[in-house]
Formats: structure tokens, C-alpha cells, sequence
């Protein structure tokens, strides 16, 4: 016989303010199976909890229902109170009279009303609840990491220096990623391969960490603690273990021209090549959709020179499988190119450029080793003009928000800039400063009033080419909205910083969600910003959203502390919300029919094959089986099967069907 | 004479709808209270008896609502949903029900207005519809 | 017909099959199963216009699957029945020889599934000019009329479940209306349970029924069945393209999906 609990929350206001929870107790009270109705001015809290508790042992109640908040709040905290009382703490529900009742709706008969019919539907599915017990599942102690940039490379080392074998995979020849483009970081100054090379090189030669360059992901199977991964190897034409990096190959080969992509385009590499002098690993790779022994069939000059023939023209890519119990999406970001600026002139003219293309003018490794030139004519630029917040908070350009790091970097821009040029002139066209780090405020303050940046609070209209100069027309709003006109010699877009093109493909290959521009979603926006809310699967670094380098790096350090907690211990308890399919007594062993549609449905290949067999080993049935370690309870299955063998535990059809009838 | 106030049953998934509602709330914004949700894992899970069995047990309107396509929490829980649906509400209509009365739509979790939005102008046109008498008319006599 | 009885006369003979599924002589010039297990009885079988039935629901009767390897008289239909179950693993290839039957009545033995799968290649499946007009008739009505007549087709379901278990397709041993817990669908011949019956029947057959129509035949009542067997097929193929029955490697269309599917009512 039931003998079910109801415990109604007065949330101190929240509930009690709209919804009459005396009267829904008192009517709780009736219900059929119910034998005690109770209300409290706070259920969550220490005192609400013993209510349960004690009423569970005087009682002996057979299930709880707490009348409250949503589950997805507190389902956790009554479950595990129930179970400190001795009930299994699937026999507890909640009814959401919060956020789906006393919040919603106006204090009325009708809402007390409503809230009195939910607790109802409560009751009667709790009337059908089974106990349930955790399901254990090994885990494996490696971790994933996918990108090599500061934020992968931070989370590579400390889950490496935890104890734990970690796989790095980036995507580009070389690991360091956006960072070792950069120049000078904010708020130091210091120069950014000299902080990060240290950290890449210990990635390298960590023995906990196999890093995978040139390489990317291709599938991901399985779930938390037990993921199957495969990682396509990309063919970079060359044996990387005879190769030592000595660069003849670069020297000998004819295609001279091709636009270096870590000099963003403003710099010119070779078919063959090494992205930059500080790459890790520090070995080539062919670009074959530019290199003239693909294109044409002739050539082969690296081959020839090569003192380690360790030229490999017929290389393919190769696909490594691993199992791995964790996985951390580090993946990074893009910038909007200048093309995308129709107001500025689509990008046509070479003098107008981005804020990483200005990273690469200043770096001392740059196409113009560190001195500030206009790329058109190589000649340097009296005037330039920085533009912040170039597309991001534009509503019009689908950007409505903030890239957080371009007022630091458009003032270190233009302090970079009067340093190398001390008779120029620096504008800096703003909306607002953003500067809320630590020292963050200081070195802006010290662009305007040691570096002389001239700030002008105006957005920039339209910018167009004229006898070699470029017209900026803005307006400055600090005088009055008076229009502003400045010849420059070089533009500097701060352009907004937006998810990589790919990482809607890689969010749906991890199983994770996105937001509508692409940055991978966190669990939780305030108390859970490392975790998704796929199991296992963690973030770091700008592929969340725009962040500067010490929050890309505190969030790995985050997301490789949840991994450490992870790989703690080598087993791992599993929710039972889990698929069954029935079994009974021969001869019908199952009312399961074999007709497996529900394995073909399956998104997780949960669904097996199992053969009943008699003594003698005679397959007397073959029915399907759920794999526990496997299933993650969605129950496609159980709507899918006409017989109903199979059922979901924590939904079951039951269950359900009665919450359905007491509506 | 007092407004007729339809009883309306929504079928929801936990990951999306149930936690766009839940945002709704946490917005307080407020909306029609004729509403009764059913949590379900995923829209996958949701049996098309279960619509028959709400209109069976009296509701006027019913909703069933679910994550957006590719945004499944399941992966794939609303792909296999979306055409069971397309086939049901076609037979429906086949057989002469009112589909007007049982409406589909996907709500995320960040879409705690749209929730509200969809409960009010799915109770306000089942209001105007009047109760569903043509099915609640066969159930009764003692038969659930 | 002299070619079908020689044909199961020599198959039993040369032990290729223990029994054969066939239309013999019913009651009053009507036609009904025969299972001929010895070469002398084959004189049993007939093959006229009158043999309509699908002689597949045979294939999954517990009683039937003792006699042994069967081969079984199939027209088209029936072909598409076999096809069918051999998808849903419930006939394993090699297991049934089918003797397809032409529109034009010509025989040919078709041993294994990619036999009976190249035979139905070269049939096309679409609702004859009848049929589709048959259904246009209940589409170009209001809601309101198609309910009144439904209601009045579906007033005389005894809940007789002939059209189950007429229907190859419906091979479950324990029936979803058997279920009392929950008891989703009511078993009394009531207004409620009858539509409900008929339309959780027409859902779980949606992707897989290949409109033999045995289920209307079988229906004592005369409950026009083939409307929603034919709407079925027309709605699957509509938007989800394929044909039930025709590969046994065919995905279940309520069991795949693709990105692309289309819907105009989802909100």
C-alpha cells in the first residue's frame, strides 16, 4: 500500500506568496495513498530536510513528493536527504510549483489550483516508482584535450602533472595557437612567445602528454568515463621522425608567394613550410592545394635536398583510435576579417587592417620584423587610426555583444605603435573603455597620458581612399556629436572576435550545445562555466566566449581540476534512469518480439542482442538487452516498441500513464 | 457567464522546454495558468498514446514540446519525434480530429518567453475553439 | 494451376520444403489457406482471381513455424509481407521459399530474399486510379465530416481484432490491447476504444504496411481499413520517400530520419 509524503515548500514568498500552500497541503492530505501533508517555510534547508527525514522513519513512507522549486534545482538535494532516512532516493519527485506555477502566475484560486492538480500528478507517478540503484562504470584515466593553445596547452600540463595521460590534438601544424601570434600581451607588455614557447616546450616533452599536431578529430563515441575517439593524423607529406628540422626544404622550394597564414595574411610562405620559427614540433608540412608537385606532377625540390630524405610525397592521412575518460574543448576562436566590413570598403584596400594583422606588423618575428609599415607601399605611417569595437556590439551585424579583449588591445596597440614611431600620431575612435582586469585600467591610462593616444568617443562612418591616404570620417560625441575627419596612413580594425567556421560541426560531433553565434555552451552561466552539460565533456579558453589570456588560462586550470576529480577514483556511479527490456518466466522468456527496430534507433548503440538459451545451448529466444554502462535514458526506444517490452526506468510507462490520468 | 478555462497538457523534454519554462519562471513572466506540463526525458520518449490518452482524460488543448533540431540533449530524440508527428497529426487529420488543438513546437532552454508566448496563444485559441466535446463525448460510461 | 501443384508436388517430393502454403477451396466459392505437407494432397491448391488473401500472416503463427521450411503461394503483396518480416528478423533468409505469383498469374520460384527482392524490382507501387480517388473523397472533406464519418465506420467495431490477426504485420504474441498495466487502450466495443484501436493499429503499421488488405477482408463489420492503409502508405511516401517491403535492408521511416525532413506545424 502507498503511503506517500507531500511536503509543500513555502520558498518564503517565492511559493507562499501566490499559491495558498495551507489549503493545497490540507487537500494533499486527501489524496488517495497520501498520508501526510505538510508545509514549511523553507524545505531546502536543514530543518525542511529533517521534516522529510523524520516523517519517512515515523511514518514509514513508501515515497516523497516535494512540492517545490524545479527538480532541475533541488531534485539532488531531496533525493539525497531521502536516502539518508533510509528511502531509496528514487522514490522522491518534485513538483515544480515555482518556476512553473507561484512564479507565472497571478495569486488566484486558479493558481493554488494548478498547484494543487501538479502535486496531484506527483503523487501518482511516485505511487508507481521502483527503487533504483546506481549503475558502476570503469573509467579510463586519459584526458582529450582538442586545441594547442594557451587554453589546451594550460589544461594539457595540469592534468598531465596530476598523474594523468593526456592526448593533445591541434589542428594546425603547430601548437600555441592565436598567442603565438601575438606581439606584446597586455597588461605587461611582455613579449608572448617568450611566456608561451616555455609552456609549448614542456607540452612537447611532458611524458604524460602525446601530442597529435596537423591533426584533428574525426568521431567520438561512447560517454563520460568511457569515450572512443578517433583522430585523423593529417599527411603532412613528411616522415616526422627523420626530420630534424633543419628548413633546407623551405629554402630550396620555388612557390615563394603563398599567404602565410600565421602572419594573418600580410606575410608570404613557402609550399612547404614551418608556420613560424618557434613552432611546435618544429617540422615541416606541405601545403598541397599550393604545392606544384600536386598541382603539376613536377618539382620535388625538398625531396632532393633533403639530407634525411625524409620527404614523403604519397603520406596519407592516418586515423588513430583511443580511449579516453574525459575530454576538454579548448578549441579557441576567430576574428572578422576587414572583407566583412562593407562600410570600411570590404577589405580592399591593403592599408586597412585587422587587429591581428597589427600583431604581426609588430611582432619582431613578422613580414616586417617588428617595425611598423603600411602594406600597400612598405612606408610608415604618420597616422593611424584604431577602430574598437569594430562589428561586436552591432546588432545589425548579428554580433550584439561585447569581444572583451579589444579595448586592452587596441590601447597596447597604439602604445606599441607610438613606441616604435614616436612622431606619429595615434586615434583611437571608442564606445566605451573596457578595461575591468587587474592593472587593466592603469595601462590604458598610461596609453593616453604617457603614450599621447589621442581618444575620440565617436563611431567611424565610413572610411574611403583618397591620393593615397585614407579618410576616416567619425564623430565625437564627447563635443557634441561634432563629425571628425582624419587622414590616415593605416586603419586598425579591432573586428569582433567570433567562434571558429567548424565549431558547430565539432559541438554536434561532442554532443554539446552552442548559442547562436557558436561558442560552445557551459552548463551553468554562473556556478558551472568549465562543465557542459554533456558528462565529460569540459570547456576552456575563448571557444566558450570572449575571454583575454589569464581567464583562458584560469578556466583550463578549472576544467583540469574537474577532470582530476574525474579520473579520482577508477569507477564511476551512474544514474539508473536507464532502459530495460523485460524478461519473464519461459516459455515467453520476453514479450520482446526481436524485431530490433529499437537497436537501429538507438542514438547510442545501447541496444544488444542477447540469446536466451536452454541447459543443453539450444537459442530456445533471442530478444534485445540494454547495455547499462551505455544507455543514457532518452527512451526513443520505449516510444518506438509496439509491444512495450521495453520500458525506461524513472519514466516508465506507467509511471507516466498515471501522471497522465491525474491531469 | 464565466470564461470557458480549457484544460491544456504539455508533454515536454527535460534538457530544453521543461528548463525554458523554467527560465520563464525565473523571468516571472507570466502567462495562462491552464496549463499542466508532464516532464519527459526527451521528446523521444513522448508515445503518441500519451496525446490520445490526455484528450481521453478531458484536456481540451495539448502541447508537446522539445529541443530544437540538432540541439537534442540525446542527439537525436527529436529527429526520430519530428516524424512520428508529421505521421500522426496527418492521421489525425485523416480520421477528423482537430488538429488545431494539438499543437507542436520546439523550445529551448534559453527561450523562456517563447514558452509563455506558446501556452498563451495555444489556451487562447483553444478558448476560442470551446471545449473538445466531439472526443469527450465518447469517453465516460465508466470506460477510461 | 496444373504448373503449381506439379511445382508443390515436386518441392515436397525432393524434401526442399516440409510444408506448402497455399489458397485451396473454401465454402461457398470462396478461397482459403490449405497447408499441403504430402506430394499427393498438392491437387488441394488452387490459383484463381478469387485467391486474394496475403497468405504471409501464415509465416509468423507459432503453430505454422512447427510444420517446418515452408514454401508459400505469394502475389505481390504477400511478397511484400515477406520482404517486410525478413526486415524486422522475424524470417531469416533462406528460411521461406516463395512462389511469386505475377499480376498476370505466371509463376516463379524464388528461393532466398535477393530473389524475391529483384523479382519486386521490377513492379512499380503506387494507388491505382480507384484507390486515389477513394481517398481524395475523404481528404477534400471538412474535419467535421471526416469525423461523423469515421465515427459511424468505427460505431460497428466489435473489437474483434480480425483485422490483427488478418494482418502479416501484426506478429506480436502479447499485444499492446492486451496490456492492463497501464491499459492504454479500453478492449470494450466503446466509441473511445475503437478509434483509439484502429488509430495506435494504423501508427504502429505507418512505414510498414504494404496495403494487402487483408485486415478490411478479414473485417466482419465492413470497416473500410484499405482508406487508412492506403493513406498511410501515401503519407509515409510522401514525405520520407521509399516503399515498405520492397529490401529487406529498407530503414523503418519512424525509426531513421534526416536532417532535411520537413514540416510546416512545428511551432
Amino acid at each position: 500500500m502507498s503511503r506517500i509524503g507531500v511536503f509543500i515548500c513555502h520558498c518564503g514568498e517565492n511559493i507562499a506568496g501566490t499559491v495558498d500552500v495551507v489549503k493545497a497541503a490540507q487537500a494533499a492530505a486527501q489524496f488517495p495513498g497520501v498520508v501526510q501533508g505538510a508545509e514549511y517555510k523553507y524545505m531546502c534547508s536543514d530543518p525542511g530536510q529533517s521534516l522529510i527525514k523524520e516523517a519517512i522513519r515515523e511514518k514509514k513512507l513508501t515515497g516523497v513528493v516535494v512540492a517545490a522549486c524545479s527538480p532541475r534545482m533541488h531534485e539532488p538535494t531531496f533525493r539525497r536527504a531521502c536516502a539518508e532516512a533510509g528511502l531509496n532516493p528514487f522514490l522522491c519527485e518534485m513538483a515544480n510549483i515555482r518556476e512553473h506555477c507561484s512564479w507565472v502566475h497571478e495569486k488566484s484560486e486558479a493558481t493554488t489550483r494548478k498547484a494543487t492538480e501538479l502535486i496531484r500528478i506527483m503523487v501518482e507517478k511516485v505511487k508507481r516508482n521502483k527503487p533504483l540503484y546506481p549503475i558502476k562504470v570503469p573509467v579510463t584515466k586519459t584526458a582529450l584535450v582538442l586545441g594547442g593553445g594557451i587554453a589546451g596547452i594550460q589544461a594539457a600540463l595540469d592534468v598531465a602533472n596530476a598523474g594523468h595521460q593526456v592526448i593533445l590534438v591541434e589542428k594546425d601544424p603547430s601548437i600555441g595557437g592565436h598567442m603565438l601570434q601575438l606581439s606584446e600581451t597586455f597588461p605587461t607588455l611582455d613579449c608572448s612567445q617568450c611566456i608561451l614557447t616555455p609552456r609549448m616546450v614542456e607540452v612537447a616533452q611532458h611524458p604524460n602528454i602525446t601530442l597529435y599536431s596537423y591533426s584533428e578529430l574525426e568521431s567520438v563515441e561512447g560517454f563520460i568515463g568511457n569515450f572512443k575517439v578517433k583522430i585523423r593524423k593529417k599527411a603532412r607529406g613528411v616522415d616526422e621522425k627523420l626530420c630534424t628540422g633543419c628548413g633546407i626544404c623551405s629554402q630550396k622550394c620555388p612557390k615563394k608567394k603563398i599567404p602565410s597564414e600565421f602572419d594573418a595574411g600580410l606575410g608570404k610562405r613557402t609550399a612547404i613550410y614551418v608556420p613560424c620559427p618557434q613552432a611546435i614540433p618544429n617540422k615541416p608540412v606541405i601545403d598541397r592545394a599550393n604545392c606544384t608537385y600536386y598541382l603539376k606532377g613536377k618539382c620535388k625540390a625538398c625531396e632532393k635536398f633533403c639530407p634525411r630524405q625524409a620527404i614523403r610525397f604519397d603520406q596519407k592521412d592516418e586515423l588513430v583510435e583511443a580511449e579516453v575518460g574525459a575530454i576538454v574543448a579548448a578549441t579557441g576562436f576567430d576574428i572578422l576579417q576587414t572583407r566583412d566590413f562593407p562600410e570600411y570598403g570590404y577589405g580592399q584596400s591593403q592599408d586597412i587592417i585587422n587587429g591581428l594583422q597589427f600583431e604581426r606588423l609588430a611582432s619582431a618575428s613578422g613580414p616586417t620584423l617588428g617595425a611598423i609599415k603600411r602594406p600597400s607601399d612598405g612606408k610608415e605611417p604618420e597616422t593611424v587610426v584604431f577602430i574598437a569595437c569594430a562589428g561586436s556590439r552591432d546588432q545589425a551585424k548579428g554580433i550584439p555583444y561585447c569581444s572583451k579583449i579589444c579595448c586592452m588591445y587596441t590601447a597596447k596597440h597604439a602604445m606599441l605603435y607610438k613606441h616604435k614611431v614616436h612622431h606619429g600620431k595615434a586615434y583611437v575612435f571608442y564606445m566605451d573603455i573596457r578595461a575591468g582586469g587587474k592593472m587593466y585600467e592603469e595601462f590604458v591610462r598610461r596609453a593616453i597620458e604617457e603614450d599621447g593616444v589621442i581618444y575620440v568617443r565617436g563611431r567611424v562612418s565610413r572610411i574611403y581612399e583618397e591620393d593615397g591616404k585614407l579618410v576616416v570620417k567619425g564623430a565625437d560625441t564627447l563635443l557634441g556629436a561634432q563629425p571628425v575627419e582624419i587622414r590616415a596612413d593605416l586603419v586598425v580594425l579591432a573586428t569582433a572576435m567570433v567562434a571558429n567556421p567548424d565549431a558547430e560541426a565539432l559541438a554536434q560531433k561532442l554532443r554539446v550545445s552552442y548559442d547562436p553565434y557558436h561558442f560552445l555552451s557551459e552548463a551553468h552561466p554562473k556556478l558551472r562555466p568549465v562543465e557542459t552539460n554533456t558528462g565529460g565533456i569540459f570547456l576552456a579558453g575563448a571557444c566558450q566566449a570572449p575571454k583575454d589570456i589569464p581567464e583562458a588560462v584560469a578556466q583550463a586550470s578549472g576544467a583540469a581540476a574537474k577532470v582530476s576529480a574525474l579520473f579520482s577514483s577508477s569507477e564511476l556511479s551512474r544514474e539508473p534512469v536507464i532502459a530495460v527490456v523485460n524478461r519473464t518466466a519461459p516459455p515467453i522468456f520476453s514479450t520482446c518480439t526481436a524485431c530490433f527496430l529499437c537497436e537501429k534507433v538507438c542514438p547510442y548503440q545501447a541496444i544488444e542482442r542477447e540469446e536466451i538459451k536452454d541447459r543443453k545451448g539450444n537459442v530456445l529466444k533471442v530478444a534485445a538487452k540494454v547495455n547499462q554502462g551505455l544507455c543514457q535514458g532518452c527512451g526513443t526506444c520505449v516510444a518506438l516498441c509496439r509491444v512495450k517490452a521495453i520500458d525506461l526506468q524513472g519514466f516508465s510507462n506507467e509511471q507516466v500513464y498515471a501522471e497522465m490520468m491525474a491531469v | 457567464m464565466a470564461e470557458f478555462q480549457p484544460k491544456i497538457v504539455a508533454f515536454v523534454c527535460n534538457w530544453c522546454t521543461y528548463a525554458g519554462a523554467d527560465l520563464a519562471g525565473t523571468s516571472r513572466i507570466k502567462y495562462a495558468s491552464n496549463v499542466r506540463i508532464i516532464r519527459l526525458p526527451c521528446t523521444g520518449r513522448i508515445d503518441f498514446m500519451l496525446l490520445l490518452k490526455a484528450l481521453d482524460q478531458g484536456a481540451d488543448g495539448v502541447i508537446v514540446s522539445g529541443c530544437h533540431p540538432n540541439d537534442c540533449h540525446y542527439t537525436a530524440g527529436n529527429f526520430h519525434a519530428r516524424r512520428r508527428w508529421i505521421v500522426f497529426r496527418s492521421l489525425l487529420d485523416f480520421l477528423g480530429l482537430d488538429t488545431r488543438r494539438v499543437h507542436f513546437a520546439w523550445v529551448s532552454a534559453a527561450e523562456g518567453a517563447k514558452w509563455a508566448q506558446l501556452v498563451n496563444s495555444v489556451t487562447e485559441e483553444v478558448q476560442r475553439l470551446g471545449p473538445y466535446h466531439d472526443y469527450q463525448k465518447l469517453a465516460g460510461a465508466g470506460v477510461e | 494451376m496444373e504448373e503449381l501443384r506439379k511445382k508443390a508436388r515436386e518441392l515436397l517430393e525432393r524434401g526442399a520444403v516440409k510444408v506448402v502454403i497455399g489458397y485451396g477451396p473454401g465454402s461457398a466459392a470462396r478461397t482459403r489457406a490449405v497447408f499441403v505437407r504430402k506430394p499427393e494432397d498438392a491437387d488441394q491448391l488452387i490459383l484463381n482471381d478469387q485467391c486474394t488473401q496475403n497468405l504471409s500472416v501464415y509465416l509468423t503463427k507459432p503453430e505454422v513455424k512447427t510444420l517446418g521450411k515452408p514454401a508459400i503461394v505469394a502475389h505481390l503483396a504477400g511478397l511484400r509481407s515477406l520482404v517486410q518480416l525478413a526486415a524486422e528478423n522475424q524470417i531469416a533468409d533462406g528460411q521461406v521459399l516463395a512462389i511469386g505469383v505475377s499480376p498476370e498469374g505466371k509463376l516463379a520460384e524464388l528461393p532466398d530474399l535477393k530473389a524475391v527482392e529483384a523479382y519486386l524490382a521490377g513492379f512499380r507501387f503506387e494507388l491505382s486510379p480507384e484507390e486515389k480517388a477513394e481517398l481524395d473523397k475523404i481528404e477534400r472533406m471538412t474535419a467535421q465530416e471526416r469525423w461523423k464519418f469515421w465515427q459511424e465506420q468505427l460505431a460497428r467495431c466489435l473489437k474483434c481484432y480480425a483485422c490483427r490477426a488478418a494482418c502479416p504485420l501484426c506478429y506480436c504474441e502479447r499485444c499492446l490491447a492486451g496490456n492492463n498495466q497501464p491499459q492504454w487502450i479500453p478492449v470494450a466495443s466503446h466509441q473511445t476504444g475503437n478509434l483509439e484501436w484502429h488509430l495506435i493499429r494504423a501508427m504502429h503499421l505507418a512505414g510498414r504496411c504494404i496495403g494487402c488488405g487483408n485486415c478490411e477482408r478479414a473485417c466482419p463489420v465492413g470497416i473500410p481499413l484499405s482508406l487508412v492503409t492506403h493513406k498511410l502508405g501515401e503519407e509515409v511516401f510522401k514525405n520520407f520517400g521509399g516503399r515498405p517491403g520492397l529490401s529487406s535492408q529498407q530503414e523503418y521511416a519512424l525509426g531513421s530520419w534526416k536532417l532535411e525532413d520537413k514540416e510546416n506545424f512545428i511551432g
